[in-house]
């Protein structure tokens, strides 16, 4: 197989990484250790796979990764510093809402995307940038007060 | 995943795209958002022609036309103060529903009209609308009215060219519009969907009309013995009552796993009802 190579930002990272022209986001990743990008559905269907490419979520199993050349990406692993997590991460643990954790990357990174772009949304405006991920474990209320309290700035 | 893949290009101008589409002949495809193209999983690409960076993602107004690129993606789209304020924002709302945030993030307009669904939300406002395609091959540039770029279910008349961009022309003056969607969810596939447009006079008389309608044939339709029969009436029960009887008539919807093609047919009627009312009663839109 033919292979080429992709530069790119991972969580502040600069990486070069070998691919093969077909490869897909998610695989390359996944591959490269970023274990907090689940491989689900892989037709876009369910978001666990979600990762934000430019600050935009976007479902990495149907981005090739040769699309990601000169991009930032980030995972939910680029998002705490050092022991510090990020306040969405604090949040979802103080109002429980993760259980089997499947979707809970996705989630906090589709709300990371959301309160950058508007730090002070709606319920109907998260419950919206959430509806991209499944969960099957429990339902979205906990996720949901998560993030409105993230934004809140509270934690809690 | 896709192993026969030898190379993968990101032309940064159409010019370029199209001669390495003519180079890959039969093997090489378009991609821009992927997320038809990865879905289907056709196993025997050689050539990916990624489009993003060919210069196509824009929203422009050129004279009294509104341009949208064909790889400006569906959140750019929802998003355009610009498209919002065109039209009561028919065509903001329909890209607001094609699918989750992140699926937004990448779909384009180019790629929800290749695809050639009857169900592409952006395409039912765009007859609404009176768009056209303009398509690039390597002799030049055409522009065709949607209305000829289907060619019946998932075909289109594109051929070997490259969708370049969506034209909406000036809009009949003091139009009223509305987009109505029925999914199981506001951002699932539509069971069916809706749009409409009206001009009336100043005795209230329908001057100009508009119906198009989403998965309910075999390709995005309007529906021109409907709209024909609103011509100088004005809209009242009983023009609402003959319409809505007419466009049950016109569309040929068929039965899957989403929904019974008699059901379709009764929300076709009941959406154009809902879209007209929203024309009668006001300029805006709603779902």
């Amino acid at each position: 197989m033919k292979s080429m190579e992709v530069r790119l930002q991972v969580n502040g990272e600069a990486k070069r990484w070998t691919i093969a022209p077909g490869d897909l986001l998610l695989d390359v990743l996944r591959r490269e250790g970023y274990f907090g990008v689940k491989r689900g559905c892989e037709s876009g269907e369910c978001g666990a796979c979600t990762v934000l490419v430019d600050g935009k979520p976007i479902n990495s199993c149907l981005m090739f990764a040769a699309q990601a050349e000169a991009s930032e990406v980030l995972t939910v692993e680029g998002l705490a510093h050092g022991d510090t997590l990020d306040p969405i991460q604090e949040a979802f643990l103080d109002h429980g809402a993760v259980q089997c954790g499947f979707c809970t990357p996705a989630m906090i990174l589709n709300a990371k995307a959301l309160l950058n772009r508007k730090p002070h949304p709606s319920e109907e405006e998260v419950r919206e940038a959430l509806a991209g991920t499944y969960c099957r474990c429990t339902g979205y209320r906990k996720p949901v007060e998560a993030v409105l309290a993230a934004a809140r700035g509270s934690g809690r | 995943m896709f192993d026969t893949v030898e190379s993968f290009y990101r032309p940064g101008t159409v010019r370029e795209a199209l001669r390495l589409l003519q180079n890959g002949k039969t093997r090489a495809r378009v991609v821009a958002g992927g997320t038809d193209l990865v879905v289907e999983g056709e196993q025997s690409i050689r050539v990916l022609i990624d489009i993003t960076h060919a210069g196509l993602s824009y929203i422009r107004r050129r004279g009294k036309t509104w341009v949208i690129g064909a790889t400006t993606t569906m959140a750019a789209i929802e998003n355009s103060p610009a498209i919002r304020a065109l039209a009561g924002g028919i065509l903001a709302r329909a890209a607001a529903t094609c699918g989750s945030v992140q699926i937004r993030n990448m779909a384009t307009l180019g790629g929800n009209l290749a695809n050639g669904s009857p169900a592409a939300d952006t395409a039912t406002p765009l007859l609404a609308l009176d768009a056209e395609v303009v398509l690039a091959n390597a002799r030049g540039r055409r522009k065709i009215p949607l209305t000829a770029f289907y060619n019946g279910l998932r075909k289109t008349t594109t051929g070997k060219a490259l969708i370049v961009e969506v034209a909406i022309p000036a809009l009949p003056r003091g139009g009223r519009w509305s987009f109505q969607k029925l999914g199981r969810t506001e951002s699932d596939i539509s069971l069916v969907n809706a749009a409409a447009g009206l001009q009336l006079d100043s005795q209230g008389r329908v001057k100009w009309a508009r119906i198009a309608l989403g998965a309910v044939a075999s390709t995005p339709i309007r529906a021109v013995e409907a709209e024909n029969l609103l011509a100088g009436r004005k809209m009242d029960e009983s023009t609402l009552a003959v319409v809505c009887d007419e466009v049950a008539r016109e569309v040929r919807p068929i039965s899957d796993v989403r929904a019974a093609a008699e059901y379709r047919r009764e929300m076709c009627r009941v959406l154009v009802r809902r879209a007209l009312e929203e024309c009668a009663g006001g300029t805006g839109c709603s779902l």
